[in-house]
Protein backbone atom coordinates (compact mmCIF):
# COMPACT_ATOMS: atom_id res chain seq x y z
CA UNK A 1 0.00 0.00 0.00
CA UNK A 2 1.34 3.36 -0.94
CA UNK A 3 1.59 5.66 2.02
CA UNK A 4 3.09 8.74 0.46
CA UNK A 5 3.96 10.30 -2.89
CA UNK A 6 5.98 13.44 -3.36
CA UNK A 7 7.11 15.72 -6.16
CA UNK A 8 10.29 17.65 -5.48
CA UNK A 9 11.61 20.38 -7.74
CA UNK A 10 15.09 20.76 -9.05
CA UNK A 11 16.17 22.93 -6.16
CA UNK A 12 14.89 20.29 -3.76
CA UNK A 13 11.83 22.40 -3.04
CA UNK A 14 8.66 20.40 -2.40
CA UNK A 15 6.02 20.82 -5.07
CA UNK A 16 3.53 18.25 -3.93
CA UNK A 17 3.42 15.93 -0.92
CA UNK A 18 0.45 13.71 -0.23
CA UNK A 19 0.16 10.94 2.31
CA UNK A 20 -2.51 8.30 1.93
CA UNK A 21 -2.71 6.88 5.38
CA UNK A 22 -3.98 8.21 8.69
CA UNK A 23 -2.16 5.62 10.69
CA UNK A 24 1.30 7.03 10.41
CA UNK A 25 2.65 10.38 11.27
CA UNK A 26 2.65 12.63 8.24
CA UNK A 27 5.76 14.35 9.52
CA UNK A 28 7.66 11.09 9.62
CA UNK A 29 6.74 10.46 6.02
CA UNK A 30 7.90 13.91 5.03
CA UNK A 31 11.16 13.22 6.80
CA UNK A 32 11.61 9.96 4.90
CA UNK A 33 11.01 11.79 1.63
CA UNK A 34 13.53 14.43 2.61
CA UNK A 35 16.20 11.86 3.42
CA UNK A 36 15.63 10.08 0.16
CA UNK A 37 16.60 13.23 -1.74
CA UNK A 38 20.18 12.70 -0.62
CA UNK A 39 20.12 9.21 -2.04
CA UNK A 40 18.81 10.54 -5.33
CA UNK A 41 21.62 13.07 -5.53
CA UNK A 42 24.16 10.40 -4.73
CA UNK A 43 22.83 8.11 -7.42
CA UNK A 44 22.93 10.83 -10.01
CA UNK A 45 26.34 12.22 -9.19
CA UNK A 46 28.18 8.94 -8.80
CA UNK A 47 28.39 7.35 -12.21
CA UNK A 48 30.54 4.46 -11.02
CA UNK A 49 28.03 3.31 -8.45
CA UNK A 50 24.95 3.56 -10.62
CA UNK A 51 26.44 1.58 -13.46
CA UNK A 52 24.52 1.12 -16.69
CA UNK A 53 21.39 2.91 -15.53
CA UNK A 54 23.00 6.32 -15.36
CA UNK A 55 20.63 8.10 -17.67
CA UNK A 56 17.44 6.29 -16.90
CA UNK A 57 14.60 8.18 -15.38
CA UNK A 58 13.55 5.38 -13.04
CA UNK A 59 16.03 5.15 -10.17
CA UNK A 60 14.60 2.09 -8.51
CA UNK A 61 14.59 1.26 -4.83
CA UNK A 62 16.39 4.08 -3.08
CA UNK A 63 16.61 2.60 0.37
CA UNK A 64 14.52 0.43 2.66
CA UNK A 65 13.69 1.59 6.17
CA UNK A 66 12.18 -0.53 8.91
CA UNK A 67 8.64 -0.50 7.53
CA UNK A 68 8.85 1.21 4.19
CA UNK A 69 10.38 1.01 0.78
CA UNK A 70 11.23 4.22 -1.04
CA UNK A 71 11.37 4.42 -4.82
CA UNK A 72 12.69 7.32 -6.84
CA UNK A 73 12.26 8.71 -10.35
CA UNK A 74 14.13 11.63 -11.85
CA UNK A 75 12.88 13.46 -14.92
CA UNK A 76 14.90 15.24 -17.55
CA UNK A 77 13.99 18.53 -15.97
CA UNK A 78 15.52 17.46 -12.65
CA UNK A 79 12.14 17.00 -10.99
CA UNK A 80 12.08 14.09 -8.56
CA UNK A 81 9.16 11.82 -7.81
CA UNK A 82 9.36 9.89 -4.54
CA UNK A 83 7.13 6.96 -3.69
CA UNK A 84 6.91 5.47 -0.20
CA UNK A 85 5.18 2.14 0.14
CA UNK A 86 4.65 -0.47 2.82
CA UNK A 87 4.28 -3.39 0.43
CA UNK A 88 6.75 -6.16 0.99
CA UNK A 89 6.62 -7.64 -2.49
CA UNK A 90 6.47 -4.91 -5.05
CA UNK A 91 7.08 -5.73 -8.68
CA UNK A 92 9.46 -3.48 -10.57
CA UNK A 93 7.07 -3.26 -13.49
CA UNK A 94 4.29 -2.00 -11.26
CA UNK A 95 6.42 0.79 -9.86
CA UNK A 96 7.60 1.80 -13.32
CA UNK A 97 4.02 1.84 -14.53
CA UNK A 98 3.03 3.93 -11.55
CA UNK A 99 5.74 6.49 -12.24
CA UNK A 100 4.83 6.65 -15.90
CA UNK A 101 1.23 7.54 -15.11
CA UNK A 102 2.33 9.88 -12.36
CA UNK A 103 4.67 11.65 -14.78
CA UNK A 104 1.83 12.11 -17.25
CA UNK A 105 -0.37 13.63 -14.55
CA UNK A 106 2.48 15.88 -13.46
CA UNK A 107 3.10 17.12 -17.01
CA UNK A 108 -0.57 17.93 -17.42
CA UNK A 109 -0.60 19.81 -14.12
CA UNK A 110 2.49 21.83 -15.02
CA UNK A 111 1.14 22.70 -18.47
CA UNK A 112 -1.57 24.70 -16.77
CA UNK A 113 -0.86 28.32 -17.76
CA UNK A 114 -1.87 29.47 -14.30
CA UNK A 115 0.67 27.27 -12.61
CA UNK A 116 3.79 29.12 -11.56
CA UNK A 117 6.88 26.95 -12.03
CA UNK A 118 8.56 26.40 -8.69
CA UNK A 119 5.44 26.90 -6.66
CA UNK A 120 3.35 24.11 -5.17
CA UNK A 121 0.91 22.29 -7.39
CA UNK A 122 -2.55 23.28 -6.23
CA UNK A 123 -4.62 21.67 -8.93
CA UNK A 124 -7.50 19.60 -7.64
CA UNK A 125 -7.55 17.61 -10.87
CA UNK A 126 -3.97 16.60 -10.28
CA UNK A 127 -4.77 15.49 -6.73
CA UNK A 128 -7.69 13.41 -7.97
CA UNK A 129 -5.64 11.80 -10.72
CA UNK A 130 -2.89 10.98 -8.27
CA UNK A 131 -5.28 9.34 -5.84
CA UNK A 132 -6.77 7.31 -8.71
CA UNK A 133 -3.32 6.13 -9.73
CA UNK A 134 -2.43 5.30 -6.13
CA UNK A 135 -5.61 3.27 -5.66
CA UNK A 136 -5.07 1.29 -8.84
CA UNK A 137 -1.48 0.57 -7.85
CA UNK A 138 -2.71 -1.31 -4.84
CA UNK A 139 -5.18 -3.34 -6.92
CA UNK A 140 -2.80 -4.37 -9.68
CA UNK A 141 -0.11 -5.67 -7.35
CA UNK A 142 -2.56 -7.57 -5.18
CA UNK A 143 -3.26 -10.14 -7.89
CA UNK B 1 -6.19 12.50 -25.83
CA UNK B 2 -5.93 16.13 -26.86
CA UNK B 3 -8.23 18.11 -29.03
CA UNK B 4 -6.61 19.60 -32.08
CA UNK B 5 -6.52 23.12 -33.40
CA UNK B 6 -5.94 24.11 -37.00
CA UNK B 7 -2.58 25.62 -37.76
CA UNK B 8 -4.06 28.81 -39.14
CA UNK B 9 -5.37 29.53 -35.64
CA UNK B 10 -1.84 29.36 -34.28
CA UNK B 11 -0.58 31.61 -37.08
CA UNK B 12 -3.32 34.15 -36.42
CA UNK B 13 -2.75 34.02 -32.67
CA UNK B 14 0.97 34.63 -33.02
CA UNK B 15 0.53 37.43 -35.51
CA UNK B 16 -2.06 39.07 -33.32
CA UNK B 17 0.08 38.68 -30.22
CA UNK B 18 3.06 40.39 -31.82
CA UNK B 19 0.88 43.11 -33.29
CA UNK B 20 -0.93 43.77 -30.01
CA UNK B 21 2.20 43.94 -27.93
CA UNK B 22 3.98 46.15 -30.42
CA UNK B 23 1.20 48.48 -31.36
CA UNK B 24 -1.12 48.61 -28.37
CA UNK B 25 0.49 47.56 -25.12
CA UNK B 26 3.96 48.95 -25.56
CA UNK B 27 3.34 51.24 -28.48
CA UNK B 28 6.57 53.20 -28.45
CA UNK B 29 8.75 50.83 -26.50
CA UNK B 30 9.78 48.01 -28.80
CA UNK B 31 12.36 46.69 -26.34
CA UNK B 32 9.73 46.18 -23.66
CA UNK B 33 7.37 44.54 -26.13
CA UNK B 34 10.17 42.25 -27.26
CA UNK B 35 10.97 41.30 -23.66
CA UNK B 36 7.33 40.52 -22.88
CA UNK B 37 6.92 38.39 -25.99
CA UNK B 38 10.13 36.56 -25.18
CA UNK B 39 8.92 35.96 -21.63
CA UNK B 40 5.71 34.40 -22.93
CA UNK B 41 7.84 32.17 -25.13
CA UNK B 42 9.98 31.29 -22.12
CA UNK B 43 7.01 29.96 -20.16
CA UNK B 44 5.67 28.05 -23.17
CA UNK B 45 9.08 26.50 -23.82
CA UNK B 46 9.40 25.59 -20.15
CA UNK B 47 6.11 23.70 -20.16
CA UNK B 48 6.61 22.12 -23.59
CA UNK B 49 10.02 20.75 -22.65
CA UNK B 50 8.41 19.11 -19.63
CA UNK B 51 5.96 17.35 -21.92
CA UNK B 52 8.30 16.35 -24.73
CA UNK B 53 11.03 14.92 -22.52
CA UNK B 54 8.59 12.64 -20.78
CA UNK B 55 9.49 9.27 -22.20
CA UNK B 56 13.16 9.90 -22.79
CA UNK B 57 16.19 8.97 -20.74
CA UNK B 58 18.12 11.84 -19.24
CA UNK B 59 20.63 13.84 -21.24
CA UNK B 60 24.27 13.38 -20.42
CA UNK B 61 25.59 16.71 -21.64
CA UNK B 62 24.72 20.01 -23.29
CA UNK B 63 25.17 18.69 -26.80
CA UNK B 64 22.58 15.98 -26.24
CA UNK B 65 20.09 18.53 -25.02
CA UNK B 66 20.72 20.79 -28.02
CA UNK B 67 20.32 17.81 -30.33
CA UNK B 68 17.05 17.02 -28.64
CA UNK B 69 15.91 20.58 -29.36
CA UNK B 70 17.00 20.26 -32.97
CA UNK B 71 15.32 16.95 -33.62
CA UNK B 72 12.45 15.88 -31.38
CA UNK B 73 11.42 19.23 -29.99
CA UNK B 74 11.50 20.96 -33.37
CA UNK B 75 9.58 18.10 -35.02
CA UNK B 76 6.87 18.31 -32.39
CA UNK B 77 6.53 22.04 -32.86
CA UNK B 78 7.17 22.53 -36.55
CA UNK B 79 6.85 19.04 -38.08
CA UNK B 80 10.44 19.16 -39.29
CA UNK B 81 13.91 19.09 -37.81
CA UNK B 82 16.54 21.78 -37.71
CA UNK B 83 18.43 21.65 -40.99
CA UNK B 84 21.85 22.64 -39.80
CA UNK B 85 23.56 22.76 -36.43
CA UNK B 86 26.88 24.49 -35.96
CA UNK B 87 28.92 24.95 -32.84
CA UNK B 88 32.17 26.52 -31.83
CA UNK B 89 32.57 23.95 -29.07
CA UNK B 90 32.79 26.78 -26.59
CA UNK B 91 29.16 27.13 -25.68
CA UNK B 92 27.73 28.76 -28.81
CA UNK B 93 25.36 26.86 -31.10
CA UNK B 94 23.74 28.04 -34.30
CA UNK B 95 20.49 26.27 -35.24
CA UNK B 96 19.51 26.93 -38.81
CA UNK B 97 16.06 26.25 -40.15
CA UNK B 98 15.86 26.68 -43.90
CA UNK B 99 12.13 27.16 -44.01
CA UNK B 100 10.90 28.40 -40.67
CA UNK B 101 7.24 27.52 -40.44
CA UNK B 102 6.03 30.61 -38.64
CA UNK B 103 7.62 32.92 -41.19
CA UNK B 104 6.24 31.22 -44.29
CA UNK B 105 3.20 33.45 -44.32
CA UNK B 106 5.26 36.59 -44.05
CA UNK B 107 5.89 38.47 -47.26
CA UNK B 108 9.41 39.31 -48.23
CA UNK B 109 8.74 42.65 -49.76
CA UNK B 110 11.67 43.08 -52.08
CA UNK B 111 10.42 45.38 -54.80
CA UNK B 112 8.23 48.44 -54.21
CA UNK B 113 5.42 49.32 -56.58
CA UNK B 114 6.85 52.29 -58.35
CA UNK B 115 10.05 50.55 -59.32
CA UNK B 116 12.35 52.95 -57.54
CA UNK B 117 14.99 51.48 -55.28
CA UNK B 118 13.63 50.74 -51.87
CA UNK B 119 14.35 53.28 -49.17
CA UNK B 120 16.61 52.03 -46.42
CA UNK B 121 14.14 53.15 -43.77
CA UNK B 122 11.38 50.99 -45.20
CA UNK B 123 13.70 48.03 -45.34
CA UNK B 124 14.75 48.65 -41.77
CA UNK B 125 11.10 48.75 -40.69
CA UNK B 126 10.41 45.46 -42.41
CA UNK B 127 13.35 43.89 -40.69
CA UNK B 128 12.22 45.24 -37.33
CA UNK B 129 8.74 43.79 -37.75
CA UNK B 130 10.09 40.46 -38.88
CA UNK B 131 12.49 40.27 -35.97
CA UNK B 132 9.62 40.97 -33.55
CA UNK B 133 8.00 37.77 -34.70
CA UNK B 134 11.10 35.83 -33.82
CA UNK B 135 11.23 36.76 -30.15
CA UNK B 136 8.58 34.18 -29.36
CA UNK B 137 10.47 31.17 -30.79
CA UNK B 138 13.66 32.48 -29.19
CA UNK B 139 11.84 32.47 -25.88
CA UNK B 140 10.58 28.96 -26.48
CA UNK B 141 14.12 27.69 -27.06
CA UNK B 142 15.43 29.54 -24.01
CA UNK B 143 12.61 28.21 -21.82
CA UNK B 144 13.12 24.64 -22.98
CA UNK B 145 16.87 24.73 -22.41
CA UNK B 146 16.51 26.39 -19.00
CA UNK B 147 14.16 23.66 -17.90
CA UNK B 148 16.77 21.11 -18.95
CA UNK B 149 19.26 22.86 -16.71
CA UNK B 150 21.09 24.91 -19.34
CA UNK B 151 20.84 28.68 -18.80
CA UNK B 152 21.42 30.45 -22.08
CA UNK B 153 20.66 33.44 -24.25
CA UNK B 154 18.96 32.96 -27.61
CA UNK B 155 18.84 35.41 -30.49
CA UNK B 156 17.59 35.10 -34.04
CA UNK B 157 19.19 36.03 -37.30
CA UNK B 158 17.09 36.62 -40.39
CA UNK B 159 19.56 37.77 -42.94
CA UNK B 160 18.11 35.51 -45.60
CA UNK B 161 14.45 34.64 -45.38
CA UNK B 162 12.73 32.16 -45.30
CA UNK B 163 15.74 30.57 -43.65
CA UNK B 164 16.42 31.72 -40.16
CA UNK B 165 19.10 30.94 -37.62
CA UNK B 166 18.85 30.84 -33.86
CA UNK B 167 22.05 31.53 -31.98
CA UNK B 168 22.20 29.90 -28.57
CA UNK B 169 24.88 31.11 -26.19
CA UNK B 170 25.21 28.97 -23.10
CA UNK B 171 26.04 30.93 -19.98
CA UNK B 172 29.16 29.52 -18.43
Amino acid sequence: MIVCVAVVGHQNNPLYIQSFTDADDALKLHHIVHCSLDVVDERVNNPKKSGPTLNETFLGLLYPTENYKVYGYLTNTKVKFILVTTDLDVRDADVRNFFRRFHAAYVDAVSNPFHVPGKKITSRTFAERVSTIVKSFGLSSAG
Amino acid sequence: MGREVSESCIDSLLTEMVSTYCNRFYANKPELAARRIEAIGYQVGHQLSERYTMERPRFSDHLEAIKFICKDFWSELFKKQIDNLKTNHRGTFVLQDNHFRWLTRMSIDQSPENGASEEPSIMADNKAVQSMHLYFPCGIIRGALSNLGIPCAVSADISNLPACSFVVRIKA
